[in-house]
């Protein structure tokens, strides 16, 4: 049975593409405020994980069970929502179709930078990391500026070359809502909600290792009086 | 005329008594791989030659740059003696190298520029070494080799040494991420004692330099054995004449074959070092027993270059009594119904057959002697439970169900239906719903199947299952079980002809679920697998192995698969029934380069090396 598991394995995991769609959806508050989304969507991909999953071990790394995995993903969680700033923090893992959702809100953009900074340091077990000293998110006034963290581009660009061709099916989509219009925005593949109070941003995930920048954008909000 | 006859008496003497290339083979060693006709590899660059696995005990040496532009000509070496590839594992030590003739000692170490002159303990014959190894010359034939003593070895006498000094037996704590997260391992304390007062940490030279810690003992009871074990092999080689050529008869008959290359592979020898040797302590007279059994226990090959193709001959030699276990497998029919689910365009498809109820019983009368004699009370419970299952099981039934003979192929690559999940978004405020879509996914197809008199056992363990759960259902020809292959796509299971067949070939169950008709493999393929003993195999290498990914295998496999990968060609296996002496195989690598047998030879001799080590 072991042979057979092997034999579908191997021979998905150059066949499949390696689909991965990320949603980063942002609502922020007048108050400096909001909610924070981040959904991995891999259900493209679910045969090619099925049948890593199938295996002991992959490239000299032992695969973690489903079970194992749950549980990560639950202590994770739990460390997340100890940062002071951040609340109502929930997970949805679905094994089924390969999607996670994380869901939290939080105090002030400084706060969600700060715990989503405390987490990857924790997870990764690198004090240091550089790519995590910028900040991807500001507001000042009434502009909103945006980036794609380096951290996510590190380490989408870590992705072995041989497979990077896969990556220009997988897609990056970056939303942003604000309780006010936007009057004007930078980034000349932004898209405008019908409302003028949401912005969404996509590229492949190909391009976006090729330029970081793709996504950026300056959001100007209408002023309130 | 005397003059001539004298001529002719010399070269004869010189031809019979000189040393040869494979006089340097040490006894020790359990796979030999021999190329004949060195003349064949003499285009091959040196660079390419090296990076081979079979050469990895000179890859040190040479892959400095001392090679470049040099092919195996300029090197020196003698293209009319053989050049042989040993490998060999005693229970004290590992010996590798390769021997092989001398025609120019400065062109040799031109290319093995890291070797210098050393001392050498024995007439006539001269020592060179570098930091991994030593190259030895007699007359006019040298073996490049390495002897290191086994782990297990240096750590049975280090440990003994250790404790004898008052010191705690030794912990190792192994640690890596592929077992354990980093985070998650404690550092594991061992409280060293010196002269019976505990320290508080291993002490180090630095300190206290008269006291060795524990792997500075180590690294010093491996570089004595090492030396120690080098003499061994010297000793047997230059002094007493012991090599593999006089104490195997298999391996001295098998030179004489002239064949482009010539492999050898003592089993026996590898069971006393494998695994299993850890039972010579625990289970002596079982050990005993089996190493009885595997006594004999050789392959021996011929490789044969043809025009577009290599041609390897296997044949496997056993003992009697496991002979007379072989020997009953092969008793079984050919089931030609098999033939009629193999597709004509299937890519890789293999058909084997054996007497499973005859070899067990053969076994069962062999083997339960075996366990029997063993005095241990825990092999004696299970030997109990062997021999009432043995009575109180319904063996008809069971073999009657599985008979042991089995065919699989493999019919490359369809699309499969899936699903997967899309955002629809709303565009008013950009927020998004989930959707479950239809889509395509690239998946193997394969067929296995195995013969069976008892088809209603299957079926009734699958309507069992159908009463469990809805996901299987059956569809009247056919069983089907949903999402069953990686949670994706589903399986069939089909019943039919006195064959029980599983596949996720739609086609197969739906239109051809009695067999492929014409569309069959031809009737000469047919009566190759037909006629073939208890293997027959086919695989179109370009088509079914370049697609395998490198991710999924270990390093020593995909080794193993690179050989094969970007090349196009054909591999066809048969064999013959088991006698109870010996099977033979037979291997033919059809291929449509010319002019390339050279490298296939190598990538042959290479895959031997890496399965035989």
């Amino acid at each position: 049975m072991k042979v057979l598991v092997r034999f579908f394995a191997f021979t998905f995991l150059l066949m499949l593409s390696g689909c991965i769609e990320i949603i980063d959806d942002l609502s922020f508050n007048d108050d400096g405020s909001g909610t924070f989304k981040y959904n991995i969507n891999l259900s493209s991909s679910k045969i090619k994980l099925n049948s890593i999953l199938a295996l002991d071990s992959l490239d000299g790394k032992k695969i973690p069970s489903v079970d194992e995995l749950s549980q990560k993903i639950k202590t994770s969680v739990a460390f997340f929502k100890k940062n002071a700033g951040i609340s109502a923090v929930s997970v949805e893992s679905n094994f089924t179709d390969f999607t996670f959702k994380l869901q939290c809100d939080f105090a002030s953009l400084e706060d969600l930078q700060r715990a989503i900074r405390t987490f990857i340091r924790e997870e990764t077990k690198s004090p240091l990391m550089p790519e995590l000293k910028h900040d991807w998110l500001s507001y000042s006034g009434s502009q909103f500026i945006r980036s794609v963290p380096l951290i996510t581009t590190k380490k989408i660009s870590e992705i072995k070359f041989e497979d990077r061709e896969l990556l220009k099916q997988g897609t990056y989509t970056s939303i942003t809502r604000f309780d006010t219009e936007i009057e004007d925005f930078s980034n000349p593949n932004g898209k405008l909600s019908k409302s003028k109070k949401a912005m969404m941003s996509r590229a492949n995930m190909y391009a976006l290792i090729q330029n970081p920048n793709l996504i950026d954008n300056r959001i100007n909000l209408v002023k309130l009086n | 005329m005397k003059i001539s006859t004298l001529t002719i008496s010399l070269l004869v003497t010189v031809s019979v008594f000189s040393q040869k290339s494979e006089n340097l083979i040490p006894k020790a060693a359990a796979s030999v791989f021999s190329i004949n006709n060195v003349s064949l590899l003499q285009k091959i660059s040196l660079d390419e030659l090296i990076k081979y696995e079979f050469m990895e005990e000179v890859q040190a040496e040479l892959f400095d740059g001392s090679t470049t532009g040099k092919t195996l000509k300029d090197s020196g070496i003698d293209f009319n003696q053989k050049l042989n590839v040993f490998y060999g594992k005693t229970e004290n030590y590992e010996v590798a190298g390769l021997s092989f003739g001398v025609t120019n000692k400065e062109a040799l170490f031109d290319v093995f520029d890291d070797f210098t002159p050393s001392y050498s303990d024995y007439s006539n014959v001269e020592f060179y070494e570098s930091y991994f190894s030593r190259i030895a010359i007699e007359e006019n034939s040298g073996v490049l080799f390495r002897v290191t003593p086994t782990n297990s070895t240096v750590d049975l006498i280090t440990d003994s040494i250790w404790q004898a000094q008052g010191n705690e037996p030794h912990s190792y704590s192994y640690r890596s991420d592929f077992l354990f997260d980093q985070a998650e391992v404690e550092a594991v304390e061992t409280e060293v004692f010196i002269d019976g007062v505990e320290v508080e940490d291993y002490p180090v030279a630095e300190e206290t330099p008269s006291i060795k810690t524990y792997y500075e003992l180590r690294d010093s009871i491996e570089t004595g054995l090492s030396i120690q074990y080098l003499s061994t092999v010297c000793d047997e080689v230059f002094v007493d004449g012991q090599n593999l050529v006089n104490s195997s008869p298999a391996f001295a008959e098998q030179l004489t074959h002239t064949s482009e290359g010539v492999f050898f592979l003592d089993n026996s020898k590898g069971l006393k070092n494998s695994e299993f040797s850890y039972l010579k302590n625990i289970y002596p007279t079982l050990y005993s027993n089996i190493e009885a059994l595997y006594t004999g226990n050789l392959i021996l090959g011929d490789l044969v270059i043809n025009d577009n193709s290599v041609e390897m001959q296997l044949n496997a030699q056993y003992g009697d009594e496991l002979g007379s276990i072989y020997s009953k497998l092969s008793g079984a029919k050919f089931d030609k119904n098999v033939l009629k689910y193999i597709h004509k365009d299937n890519l890789a498809y293999f058909t084997y057959r054996v007497n499973l109820r005859e070899a067990y019983e053969q076994a069962y009368d062999i083997i339960i002697p075996l366990l029997s004699e063993e005095e241990d009370l825990g092999i004696s419970a299970q030997l109990l439970v062997v021999e009432l299952m043995n009575e109180f099981l319904n063996k008809d039934a069971i073999f009657d169900t599985y008979k042991g003979s089995v065919f699989g192929t493999f019919n490359g690559i369809q699309k499969v239906k899936t699903n997967k999940i899309t955002y629809h978004y709303d565009e008013e405020t950009f927020e998004y719903t989930e959707e479950e879509v239809e889509a395509e996914a690239d998946m193997p197809i394969f067929t296995l199947g195995f013969s069976t008199d008892r088809s209603d056992i299957p079926t009734r363990i699958l309507e069992l299952i159908a009463k469990l759960t809805d996901e299987c259902h059956n569809e009247g020809a056919y069983w089907e079980i949903d999402r069953a292959v990686l949670d994706a796509a589903p399986l069939y299971i089909l019943i039919q002809n006195d064959l029980f067949i599983l596949t996720n070939d739609e086609n197969l169950v739906k239109q051809n679920a009695n067999g492929f008709g014409k569309e069959a493999i031809s009737k000469k393929e047919a009566k190759a697998a037909r006629k073939s003993g208890i293997v027959y195999g086919y695989a179109d290498l370009g088509l079914a192995i370049g697609s395998l990914p490198r991710d999924i295998f270990s390093a020593s496999e995909n080794e193993l698969i690179d050989v094969l990968r970007d090349k196009s060609g054909r591999i066809t296996l048969n064999s013959t029934n088991s006698s109870q002496s010996n099977t033979s195989f037979n291997l033919i690598y059809d291929f449509d380069a010319q002019g390339d047998s050279d490298k296939y030879i190598l990538d042959l001799i290479n895959s031997m090396y890496i399965l035989s080590k």
